[in-house]
């Protein structure tokens, strides 16, 4: 899998180039905007990872560039402006993913494997199975082997979400911004008593738990 | 050279521009009243002079150089309406009033003249005077001159010419006095809104200009800059203060975390810690440090902008059902007893997630402060003034009365509070989001006893009426 890093800080390029190659990620790293706009056109890659604010072009000018002649390489922006206006113009410059530094490495690679594995599943899809869950999409039923499961319409997002990203991390921020759609960081752990209560629908009963906490990061879903 | 200022003015400049239009209409109009009434006084005179020469040569017809001799000698008694002098054929004076005609002699047929009489005043003075005639020679050969003394009518012509003239004169005067006073005026209106202006690039914020209570488009425009100014020095405040707030409020946070890696790196180097658990301790705290950057940040945002950005108009009711949705397993968790009560179908203009966020906030304050047990009612409700109330109560311990203000302002936690996580910082953000959207945060006693709990506390943020 490999990652254009284009980031203007050499230093913060350098410790996500080092973290996402532990991660089992090939990164390659442009200094610039145009660097970075020059090594997207080139290179074959999955995952963009651009910074907001660069020298010479910055990150919303590569990114709508890159979208005019076609290129649709899934993007995450990372930046340091975090106010809800700025993802939203991060986003309609056709970014797939916003990420506001200072942000904690867990976050980042779960964010980045949301985005390249979103790429692979790009038919649309009427059921989802992982494992021995299946979810249809259109009946909006949920089984695990025989066993029908009931879950109220937000769980049953919850645990679309989850499927969609199985065996990816996926962080309790990601969940509030992709399932609920909230922008803000709660102080208490609601999102926890969601995942458990899933959790207790989807796993009580069964031998092998599928739901996974992630330490430091969040969960996962494990086929 | 420069011109003194109020000579400059743009209103001193239409002053003049309307002086000379002015001038320059009382020009043609002092041109056509001269040449109006100069022309009829002479067709007048004209007229009386052909119709008295043509009364005389009857008279010569009828009676010769005889009757008209006699004829003339009595005309020309008494007050003279005309002048008349008759020659002989050799041109030799027969009779007459003056001494000769102005006119040659030799002269064919009809002649006019414009000439001047010498005459004798009242006081005895000599004066000249206008005058015009006409000469004929007779069929006798003869020579008449019929004249008359236009001195009157020009004198009332050229008395009219004088009054436009210094009326015009006068106009211009009391024109270039009136535009002096009227741009002294303007300049002296627009003086202060310029000193204003001045002082306020000089730096001063606090310069206002001058409102004097006319209520006329200067007070307008004075009034608008001072508004515009306020507005500028809230922002410029406001940034002032972020900064400030921001320095001030992570030095303790960061001092803290300092001081725990320093004691933690101490205690590895003594072989007694564990690096591993000083690292994961010490991530927690800067991650406790960044939340609260976060949340500082945008207070002081939401503060220096005075008003919330992108605000819509939605369905408040709507907002809060989700976000219950999101809380009552929460809550149900803890053995709380939550609770609902949405009316529907209101509308709130504001800013939706960042009163989503103070919603959370003051929902998160509720459960987290709330023992087991107790409840929290999260309610939203138009109030009879219009204003939309978003309450949410809880059984907890409540903030005493004197404590209300105070919890709002940032980083202030009360002693009881100091064992739970936080910041300090949630109701101020809620505080900073009610004035953003032109509202306010009401802290109020709870339900009182509860469970053996209580009196509880109640949290609303109030958002003025929609229009």
């Amino acid at each position: 899998m490999r990652i254009l890093i284009i980031e203007d800080d050499f230093e913060a390029a350098e410790a996500m180039t080092r973290g996402l190659g532990e991660a089992g990620y090939d990164c390659t790293h442009a200094g610039d905007g145009e660097a970075g706009l020059d090594a997207a056109r080139a290179g074959e890659f999955d995952v963009l990872i651009v910074d907001r604010m660069m020298p010479k072009l910055n990150g919303v000018q590569v990114v709508e560039t890159l979208r005019r002649e076609g290129d649709a390489t899934p993007v995450l922006f990372l930046s340091a402006l975090g106010e809800v206006g700025d993802r939203v113009d991060g986003l309609k410059a056709g970014a797939d993913d916003y990420l506001v530094k200072p942000y904690a490495f867990p976050e980042l690679i779960a964010r980045v494997e949301a985005l390249s594995r979103r790429r692979e599943t790009g038919a649309v899809a009427t059921t989802l199975k992982v494992g021995d869950l299946e979810m249809n999409l259109i009946a909006r039923t949920v089984h695990r082997g025989e066993t029908e499961i009931d879950l109220q319409p937000r769980e049953f997002q919850l645990l679309e979400f989850m499927m969609r990203h199985a065996g990816q991390s996926v962080t309790r921020t990601m969940l509030l911004e992709k399932v609920w759609e909230y922008h803000f960081d709660p102080q208490t752990n609601v999102i926890d008593v969601h995942i458990s209560r899933l959790r207790s629908k989807i796993d009580k009963g069964f031998d092998r738990q599928m739901l996974q906490t992630v330490r430091g990061a969040g969960y996962r879903l494990d086929p | 050279m420069r011109l003194p200022r109020i000579f400059r003015t743009t209103t001193f400049r239409m002053t003049l521009l309307f002086l000379a239009v002015f001038t320059f209409a009382a020009a043609a109009f002092l041109l056509y009243a001269w040449l109006a009434t100069g022309g009829e006084v002479k067709r007048r005179a004209d007229a009386e002079i052909t119709r008295e020469m043509n009364s005389l040569e009857a008279i010569y017809r009828r009676g010769g150089v005889q009757g008209l001799n006699e004829a003339l000698i009595e005309r020309g008694v008494g007050e003279r309406p005309f002048l008349y002098v008759l020659l002989d054929k050799d041109g030799k004076k027969i009779t007459g009033s003056i001494a000769e005609s102005p006119i040659e002699k030799t002269a064919p047929g009809e002649n006019w003249a414009d000439f001047l009489v010498t005459d004798t005043d009242m006081d005895g003075a000599q004066v000249r005077r206008q005058a015009r005639g006409l000469q004929e020679r007779l069929d006798g050969g003869e020579i008449l001159f019929v004249g008359a003394d236009i001195a009157e009518s020009e004198g009332f012509v050229t008395g009219i010419s004088r009054a436009i003239t210094g009326a015009g004169v006068l106009v211009i005067l009391l024109g270039l006095a009136g535009g002096a006073i009227v741009s002294r005026n303007v300049s002296r209106h627009m003086a202060g809104l310029t000193d204003t202006v001045a002082a306020v690039r000089g730096g001063d914020l606090k310069a206002r200009a001058q409102v004097r209570g006319a209520r006329d488009e200067y007070d307008e425009l004075a009034e608008g800059m001072n508004e515009m100014l306020d507005r500028l020095e809230r922002s410029m405040g406001g940034l002032r203060h972020a900064g400030d707030a921001i320095a001030h409020d992570l030095r303790s946070p960061l001092t803290r975390l300092r001081a725990r890696m320093e004691a933690a790196l101490i205690e590895v180097e003594a072989g007694k810690g564990d690096p591993k658990q000083a690292l994961i301790q010490a991530l927690e705290d800067a991650d406790g440090v960044l939340n609260t950057f976060n949340a500082v940040l945008a207070i002081a945002r939401l503060q220096a902008a005075g008003q919330a950005p992108d605000q819509t108009i939605f369905d408040p009711g709507q907002l809060a059902a989700d976000i219950a949705e999101l809380y009552e397993p929460l809550c149900e968790d803890k053995g709380l007893d939550f609770k609902a009560e949405l009316t529907p179908q209101l509308t709130v203009r504001a800013a939706r997630p960042i009163l989503t966020q103070a919603l959370a906030n003051i929902i998160d304050n509720a459960i987290k402060y709330t023992p087991e047990g107790g409840a929290v009612m999260l309610r939203v409700r138009r109030r009879s003034s219009g204003e939309i109330e978003f309450s949410v109560t809880d059984t907890g311990p409540g903030v005493p009365e004197e404590h209300r203000a105070r919890v709002v302002q940032r980083f202030v936690r009360l002693e009881n509070s100091r064992s739970e996580p936080g910041s300090g910082l949630g109701l101020s953000l809620v505080a900073a989001v009610a004035e953003a959207h032109g509202g306010r945060l009401e802290l109020d006693e709870g339900p009182g006893e509860y469970n053996g709990m209580g009196p509880g506390l109640r949290v609303a943020l109030v958002l003025p009426r929609a229009e």
